[in-house]
């Protein structure tokens, strides 16, 4: 941690030089604490925060105001065109939701499935980027190669697999030469791994990038130091890189997961509506609810349970790894 | 999460664009009485589906359909497209939130009582009818999904769509079946003949996977065999009918082996593939929009349509409405917005669109058939005319808010069985299970729209 708080310093005394003091005065020699306060308090561009936090308003906020008093009203298809006065319900669609609706269910589908794609996911994406650290003939290309699932859209990525896990399809086939019957991949029970599966092919390089760009900031003396030390390549990556990885790959994992969570092309694009019941996961089961059965009010309700259900082990996890807090430099790292 | 709050978003947009129209000018209503309608300087709004199989023609087409409504009425015509089903829903709600938007919108049949459901859209006059140029310009069976009941009406027939089956002329000779089947007992039969899975060919194609075609199925047979699905408030899905028409189209599969066992996964397209390659007697389900795909076909000038069969498995003759039941009734219907402020104009462009030459042009053109009667009787190409049959024979399917929600439980039931419709069969009990279900959740949805 010297070392940290030593580029902290660093990097906080070069934009102090030339900025102008609020002060005007000299500053004295001794103040070099005092300034830094004085630029990360006194002066902190405020305002800076209008246009996001205006869109954050408009785009974030409201809508989810809107939600939550939509998640108390009867608002179907009958009641939609005077939706403002449509029949107030009170908590009937939350305890339809969590009662009479498959929500707790899909809860669980999206929340182990997320888990589980990333559990795999993060090993895969070190090895990669440790795997390309260092310079070799082709690195560029490999680099190149590597991302290419994470640049294709969702929709793209999702209809490829599809078509190869056909009944009969190229997956099959090419198993079959094995002698082995996968089954379906598309209907049923399997479906659940087989989103998993799609699910760490398409998201993998992104932890990859991001301990990629852990592994760059690892300061050229730190791997002379441990060379020195004669800590071998085990060694090395265990103690002394790993924990610099420790920042970006929980930020990785806390966007991944939400990613997951969130992402409805994949499963949609893959196994279409009505879905198998193994992978009727939220976005998926919110979907249906409002545009296929046209109950808005009770589809608020259910993402708004969700909403609810994974913000509190985010909240905790924020907490665990400190992401939210920027003044810790382990944070960063 | 992320499509709720896309919901969320509309809504807001909605409510802004409300705002926004309140300084916006209020164009004033129309007003004419009598003769041509004078929309001088005026601008009309149309939402119609975007046609990715005919695209470069549907341009051309808004282009020439402009151009005589602008020499008819002096009124410009303003087309919108929408991608999907989904787009186009979220267009109407954002409409119907905010009370504006476009003028006329074109919906698919099924859709209509969903839309109609929602009041927001014209239910016409005896006044109105006739400014679209009378009620008996329609094809009397095409009026059949435009309202709950004649009185109300909303929905403008455009074109008719009515699904049919193709036939391999030369697979059924070589089988020495001399006409196709009009029962679905015999169809199996047949389809038997047909099969030979040392060529991989087989008797019948469908798509198990396909996100419509297996309640089209289910409804068909139930209605054959007496069952509409629907009877006033009650929903009969777990009625032997129904349970015997899974049994039969699940059937083909497990028993009869008489389908691809891949078609497990297939959808429509894969169907028409596998019929257009010469691997298959029969193609099921299918419509006139399948002609530009079978003509650059192997196929080519080997093929027919007929109606489907209208016996249902296990009778021997149509029951009920059976006779009248060879096709959903299928297709696209009109309706104009209730907000909208020109409602006279947008009569006068459903006027021309759906005038004879119009339909006859737009059939030349897409392949849909005219909801026209007179256009539809003048049709003489030989291929056709089993599909305008189809048309007079379609039967509509029930008229209700509910019905989204009974089509879905419908596929439903097929969704989750395909696991065991590929490992060779289909248990009662979880057949029975699925249907239980199926008519709970359908019928919560019905008891919904009974009550508004």
């Amino acid at each position: 941690m010297s070392t940290d708080s030593f580029r902290e310093a660093r990097t906080a005394d070069v934009p102090a030089a030339g900025a102008p003091q609020p002060g005007g005065g000299s500053v004295p020699p001794s103040g070099r604490s005092v300034r830094r306060k004085g630029l990360s308090e006194r002066n902190r561009p405020l305002w800076m925060l209008i246009p996001g936090g205006a869109l954050m308003l408009i785009i974030i906020v409201a809508p989810m105001l809107l939600g939550i008093y939509m998640s108390v009203l009867n608002l179907d298809q009958y009641t939609l065109r005077k939706w403002v006065s449509s029949p107030f319900v009170g908590l009937e669609n939350f305890v339809e939701a969590l009662t009479d609706s498959p929500l707790l269910h899909a809860v669980w589908l999206s929340v182990s499935y997320s888990l589980i794609a990333m559990i795999v996911t993060v090993p895969l994406g070190i090895a990669a980027a440790v795997a390309t650290q260092n310079a070799f003939k082709g690195r560029a290309l490999i680099r190149s190669v590597f991302l290419i699932p994470y640049v294709l859209p969702s929709f793209v990525v999702a209809t490829v697999w599809r078509t190869m896990f056909q009944p009969n399809g190229v997956v099959d086939s090419a198993l079959g030469t094995f002698g082995i019957d996968p089954g379906l991949w598309l209907n049923g029970p399997q479906t659940y791994w087989t989103l998993i599966l799609v699910q760490i092919w398409a998201s993998w390089p992104f932890i990859y990038l991001l301990a990629l760009s852990g592994l760059q900031s690892v300061d050229h003396e730190v791997h002379e130091a441990s060379a020195l030390d004669g800590a071998l390549w085990w060694n090395k990556l265990r103690y002394v890189i790993f924990p610099y990885l420790k920042g970006p790959l929980s930020l990785a994992f806390l966007i991944g997961m939400l990613h997951h969570i969130n992402n409805f092309t994949l499963p949609f694009v893959l196994f279409g509506v009505p879905a198998p019941a193994d992978v009727e996961v939220l976005p998926i089961l919110t979907y249906v609810t409002s545009f296929q059965s046209f109950r808005f009010g009770l589809s608020a309700a259910m993402a708004f349970v969700s909403l609810v259900l994974v913000a509190i082990p985010l909240f905790i996890y924020l907490r665990a790894v400190k992401l939210d807090d920027a003044e810790t430099p382990g944070g960063k790292k | 999460m992320r499509f709720a709050s896309s919901a969320r978003l509309a809504a807001v947009v909605a409510a802004a664009a409300l705002a926004l129209t309140a300084c916006g000018s209020g164009s004033s209503d129309s007003g004419s009485t009598g003769g041509a309608v004078d929309g001088k300087g005026k601008k009309l709004s149309v939402l119609t589906g975007v046609n990715a199989q005919y695209s470069a023609q549907q341009k051309q087409w808004f282009t020439d359909i402009a151009a005589k409504f602008k020499a008819q009425t002096g009124a410009d015509v303003e087309f919108e497209t929408f991608a999907s089903a989904n787009d186009e829903l979220t267009r109407i709600q954002t409409s119907v939130v905010s009370g504006q938007g476009p003028d006329v919108y074109s919906l698919g049949t099924t859709f209509t009582p969903t839309a109609y459901a929602t009041k927001a859209f014209v239910t016409l006059s005896d006044d109105d009818w006739k400014k679209v140029g009378g009620k008996d310009r329609f094809n009397p069976a095409a009026l059949g999904i435009s309202g709950p009941d004649e009185q109300h009406q909303a929905g403008i027939p455009f074109v008719s769509r009515p699904f049919v089956m193709a036939y391999n002329k030369e697979l059924l000779a070589a089988a020495g079946i001399d006409k196709p089947a009009t029962s679905w007992d015999e169809l199996a039969v047949q389809a038997k003949k047909l099969t030979n899975p040392a060529t991989g060919t087989f008797g019948l194609a469908t798509g198990y996977k396909d996100n419509f075609d297996p309640w089209k199925f289910i409804w068909a047979m139930s209605v054959q065999a007496g069952n509409p699905l629907v009877d006033g408030k009650n929903l009969k899905l777990d009625d032997p009918a129904v349970k015997k028409a899974y049994e039969t189209y699940f059937g083909w599969l497990t028993k009869d082996k008489v389908v691809d066992p891949a078609s497990v996964g297939w959808s429509n397209s894969n169907a028409v593939a596998a019929f257009a390659a010469g691997k298959a007697g029969f193609l099921l389900m299918t419509t006139s929009s399948s002609i530009p795909t079978l003509e650059k076909s192997a196929i080519v000038g080997k093929y027919a349509y007929t109606t489907m069969p209208t016996t249902a498995p296990g009778e021997s003759s149509p029951k009920g409405d059976g006779d009248k039941a060879a096709s959903i009734l299928s297709g696209d219907n009109v309706v104009v917005a209730d907000y909208s402020k020109q409602k006279d104009l947008a009569f006068a462009y459903i006027k021309l669109i759906t005038s004879k030459e119009e339909q006859l042009n737009y059939q030349k053109i897409f392949g849909d058939l005219p909801a026209n009667n007179e256009a539809l009787k003048s049709l003489e190409d030989p291929k056709l005319k089993p599909i305008a049959d189809a048309a007079a024979k379609s039967k509509a399917t029930p008229f209700t808010g509910a019905w989204g929600d009974i089509q879905l439980a419908l596929l439903n039931v097929t969704v989750q069985s395909i696991p065991e419709l590929s490992s060779g069969s289909v248990s009662d009990s979880a057949l029975q299970a699925r249907l239980k279900d199926a008519q709970s959740k359908a019928q919560a949805s019905l008891d919904r729209a009974s009550k508004s």
